[in-house]
């Protein structure tokens, strides 16, 4: 018998709970449960032969929490206690059950929550999967983290064929303690390609029905679901459903249909098992109602393609001269603020590109995939032309994104579909191929056609296709426009394909582009047009949008048009005086007026002088009553962000006139190996990017090493540490020590600053400057550069 | 479940270390804004466990024995704000840093008062003895270092997604581990004070010249 066999009987009984059973036979507190594998195996023997007794037909290794973070204290290996585990349970299944290598979270929060890295997680999976190798299943159970589970699953399929089935645990609102929705698990996990999906712990079989309801509409895969004995109570931890109402929440459960394993999680015994095979007994499987349309999906946010979604198409250097500066100084901030104000203004999802010749895409891409997954929600579009940057991006990925994209090439199509279907991804095509273009809609639908027909090849849901029949400029070729709607016409009705395109390319060389944009979108979107690529900052463009699905009788009773215009905009500033100094403004936190009055000064004034005599005065008077606490810390950081508005204008000022900006010097700031507290950090980052230096931000977590790979490169010997925790300052001590080792850097000047940090440790760490708030921070600054 | 409705002001300036200064109605705004929005991201969850204190190695150094003087039991309390607050303090730093401080210094002022909350929760299930406040990991010599395995004793990685990163920092970051000692005699009563705090030297609140009444 193994798995696949198992799965063509009408139900499965799992076992129940592991560790009510351990503690029952004296457990003591404290203890890690796992090492009773090899310490007192008889007793772990025997809960297993009660639930193999009870009717259990697959059970789950004794190894939920068997992994080097969690054993790093123990006397015994993961290698070791996986083994016995696995032994153990083997020795009692004998012929008569399948062992499952249970696999539970590793015990510390995944990035951007926690600082354990997406590598470091699949490492430690690897390890328990290889460690398993004679089991003959992988449940991972009770998982919160989307992207955690993902790295199990990818350790798992790279590192062993085995079945695998993965589980998450939900709260009663349907989100895991990580906010993933039941419908991203159900798309990410199917699209990983396991072999079931589901549903363990948090909650008691009742609490779980709506959960598990939903769970079941999202996928065709079978369904596991293993409740608790229902809610424990938050001292003693005991359950209060008993055995027989277990199994009649259960029987209900199962009339659910697609649900096919089913077994008990915490409080559950052997008992529940025998009142669960019960009910299951002569019982014909059922699979419910499977009619989602295609989605795509972050860990939080599912997009069903069923109506026009807007993609964003603003995180792309070409032709963006700030864009492309940002990427070539690792400003992620700068990046980030274009993602979410896209989203703001109505992205449904982002279209990711940052392709630049001078810089490791592969290392950007995944930097700002997960970069922007910690601060946005919509699903991401993937877009590169590399296969290997496209693979790496897949991985870190949380959820289930687009692939921008594959085209008619057969070099394209064997390189992107394999990634396409192991990452479980949608993916764009693009109808041109080794020949380019096809002029006519003919031409363009035939390679739509192969497309999908190779994509179903290699086991993608044509579904999952989104086809682009490519936009010409109307100057160049006027006939164009109309292939390209006829293309997409025949796509969607032959087809059945989701369709999408960029629209902004239609008006190149003509005047008034926008008027042509705006055109050109409406009559795509009215021959089936699902995923607009535009600027969705544009206001005309994303109208056009609303107002079709508004006119289409999408948008019912226009809920979303009447939000979007109802609301009254707020008023622009208009300084009718020069009652206003530049001065003032910063002080009261008038970010729009400043701007105003910088650009009104830039008429009659140099830049230099603005800054040098408004800007920087103000800032310095803000920062003076600051520290004599007649502000506080937020009104100092708002009078921060009005200079920096003045800034941008004075810096979009100077690019227009191709002037450079001047920098009064370099710093790097980071907060240390080990470290995810940032936030005093970025209010430096703040201080310091406005009274002119460059800040080279590297983020939290940052180890020594990037850091004097970063200082050598960009020639920078000013750096700037934080630490917010005893626990390590250790790591800001071997920081300096590292780079003060290092030849070229030895003359390197340090400023630090954390909670936790006093003036005497910072001297004897060997840092020069210690700061006790960011203020301090500007003034060190101002005394290194001005000495140099 | 303990909900959460509103966010003493008076902490949060204090947090941000200032409590005397004149705000101004962008500010006063700015305050406005986030309360909101922290209370509709916050998902507060808290778990506690009476132990014996002999019978658990988590009762470790001078000063958290000194706390338990005269006690024979202790209860163990984690509470976190969840990690949506995490986000929410994540994304403020992209687009509005003002904003940011303003929310962490409320977030940390809302999980003391969800651990308010749990404790006087405990101290009713307590009528008949006498209760100390709460001491955390990180306080005096107690080692932080024990946060995971206080963690692990209550079970709140699996229970409530609290865990701890390998620098015992604790994720969701708004989140609070405590020990509360249970004695059958009053307790002596030693007001916490600076003079016992590990804090001392670099305390912000010391620094503002105020205190976090510790």
């Amino acid at each position: 018998m193994n798995f696949k066999d198992l799965l063509k009987n009408e139900y499965i009984i799992l076992d129940g709970a592991m560790g009510t059973m351990l503690q029952q036979s004296g457990l003591k507190l404290g203890e890690i449960p796992e090492t009773l594998n090899i310490v007192n195996p008889e007793a772990v023997i025997d809960i297993h032969r009660k639930y193999i007794d009870a009717g259990s037909e697959i059970i789950c290794s004794n190894t939920f929490g068997a992994n080097s973070y969690k054993l790093k204290n123990s006397p015994y290996s993961t290698g070791e206690i996986i083994r016995a585990g696995i032994a153990n349970a083997k020795k009692a299944a004998g012929e008569k059950a399948l062992v499952a290598l249970d696999i539970g979270p590793i015990g510390q929060l995944i990035e951007p929550a926690g600082a354990m890295s997406f590598d470091e997680a699949y490492e430690y999976f690897r390890e328990e999967v290889l460690a398993g190798e004679d089991a003959d299943v992988i449940f991972f159970e009770t998982f919160t983290d989307l992207l955690e589970l993902k790295a199990g699953v990818l350790a798992a399929k790279e590192n062993s064929d085995k079945p695998i089935v993965a589980s998450m645990t939900f709260e009663q609102n349907g989100r895991t303690f990580a906010g993933v929705s039941v419908a991203s698990a159900a798309l990410t996990l199917e699209g990983l390609g396991v072999d079931a999906v589901g549903v363990n712990c948090s909650l008691g079989p009742d609490e779980l029905m709506p959960i598990i309801k939903e769970f079941t509409t999202w996928t065709q895969l079978p369904v596991f679901v293993k409740p608790n004995a229902g809610l424990p109570d938050p001292n003693s931890n005991t359950y209060n459903v008993s055995a027989e109402d277990f199994a009649e929440s259960m029987d209900k459960i199962i009339d659910f249909g697609t649900v096919k394993l089913v077994g008990g999680c915490c409080g559950t015994t052997p008992d529940y098992i025998t009142a669960l095979k019960a009910v299951t007994k002569n019982r014909v499987y059922k699979k419910a109602e499977y009619n989602k349309d295609t989605a795509v999906c972050s860990g939080t946010t599912v997009v069903e393609i069923s109506e026009p979604r807007i993609i964003g198409e603003r995180i792309n250097p070409t032709g963006k001269k700030l864009f492309k500066d940002a990427l070539k100084n690792n400003d992620i901030d700068y990046i980030l603020s274009q993602a979410i104000s896209q989203v703001n203004a109505g992205a449904n999802i982002l279209d990711v590109n940052v392709g630049l010749p001078e810089i490791d895409e592969k290392e950007m891409m995944t930097r700002v995939i997960k970069a922007i997954q910690a601060v946005v929600d919509v699903p991401l579009q993937i877009d590169t032309t590399k296969p290997d940057v496209l693979e790496a991006a897949l991985r870190v990925y949380n959820g289930k994104p687009i692939v921008n994209s594959v085209n008619g090439e057969e070099k394209s199509l064997s390189a992107v579909l394999p990634l396409v279907k192991k990452y479980g991804a949608s993916v764009v095509g693009l109808t041109l191929d080794e020949n380019g273009i096809p002029k006519t809609a003919e031409g363009r639908f035939e390679i739509a056609k192969k497309i999908v027909d190779r994509a179903r090849g290699y086991g993608i849901n044509p579904k999952d296709v989104y086809i682009d029949c490519l936009t010409l400029t109307v100057s160049a070729e006027q006939e164009g426009c109309r292939e390209t709607l006829n293309a997409l016409q025949r796509v969607k009705n032959e087809l059945g394909c989701k369709t999408c395109l960029g629209v902004s390319n239609i008006s190149f060389g003509l005047p008034n582009r926008p008027l042509v944009n705006h055109i050109f979108l409406t009559m795509a979107l009215e021959k089936g047009l699902d995923l607009p690529i535009i600027n969705p900052n544009d206001e005309d463009m994303i109208g056009a949008v609303r107002a079709f699905k508004v006119l289409s009788n999408i948008d019912r009773n226009s809920i979303d048009y009447i939000a979007a215009y109802n609301e009254a905009k707020p008023e622009k500033p208009v300084i009718t005086s020069n009652r206003v100094t530049l001065g003032e403004a910063i002080r009261s936190g008038l970010q729009s007026e400043a701007a105003q009055i910088t650009e009104n000064l830039l008429t009659k004034t140099d830049a230099m002088s603005i800054v040098n005599g408004e800007l920087i005065p103000a800032l310095d008077k803000v920062g003076a009553d600051f520290e004599a606490d007649k502000i506080f810390l937020p009104q100092l950081i708002q009078s921060a962000n009005v200079a920096q508005a003045c800034f941008d204008v004075i810096k979009a000022h100077l690019t227009k006139n191709n002037e450079t900006p001047v920098s009064k010097g370099k710093i790097i700031l980071a907060t240390v190996k080990g470290d995810i507290h940032d936030i005093g950090k970025n209010i430096v980052k703040v201080l310091l990017d406005n009274y002119g230096y460059t800040v080279v931000d590297l983020g939290r977590d940052v180890a020594p090493e990037l850091i004097v790979k970063t200082a050598i490169e960009q020639n920078i010997r000013v750096i700037g540490l934080s630490a917010l925790m005893t626990t390590t300052l250790g790591s800001m001590e071997e920081t300096i020590k590292l780079v003060k080792s290092t030849p070229e850097l030895k003359d390197c000047k340090f400023l630090v600053g954390g909670a936790v940090l006093t003036k005497e440790y910072a001297e004897a760490i060997g840092a020069d400057y210690y700061c006790k708030d960011a203020k301090e921070s500007v003034d060190a600054a101002k005394k290194i550069f001005s000495s140099q | 479940m303990i909900e959460l409705r509103s966010i003493d002001r008076d902490e949060t300036l204090r947090f941000l270390g200032n409590s005397k200064v004149k705000m101004n109605s962008e500010t006063d705004r700015l305050l406005n804004i986030c309360e909101k929005e922290l209370l509709s991201a916050a998902r507060p969850k808290f778990l506690y466990k009476t132990i014996d204190i002999n019978e658990a190695g988590i009762i470790q150094g001078e000063s958290i024995k000194a706390h338990l003087k005269n006690c024979n039991k202790a209860v163990l309390l984690c509470a976190t704000l969840g990690s949506e607050t995490d986000r929410l303090i994540r994304t403020a730093q992209v687009t509005d840093m003002a904003k940011a401080v303003v929310l962490d210094a409320m977030a940390s002022s809302a999980v003391e008062k969800v651990c308010d909350e749990v404790e006087s929760l405990i101290r009713e299930e307590h009528p008949d003895e006498f209760l100390t406040w709460r001491f955390s990991p990180g306080y005096g010599d107690y080692p932080i270092s024990l946060q995971g395995e206080f963690l692990r004793i209550l079970d709140a990685p699996r229970r409530i997604g609290l865990c701890t990163n390998e620098n015992s920092i604790l994720t969701p970051t708004k989140s609070v581990t405590a020990v509360i000692g249970v004695s059958k005699t009053p307790i002596e009563s030693k007001r916490k004070g600076c003079a016992s705090c590990s804090l001392k030297s670099t305390c912000k609140f010391r620094k503002a010249g105020t205190r976090c009444e510790f």
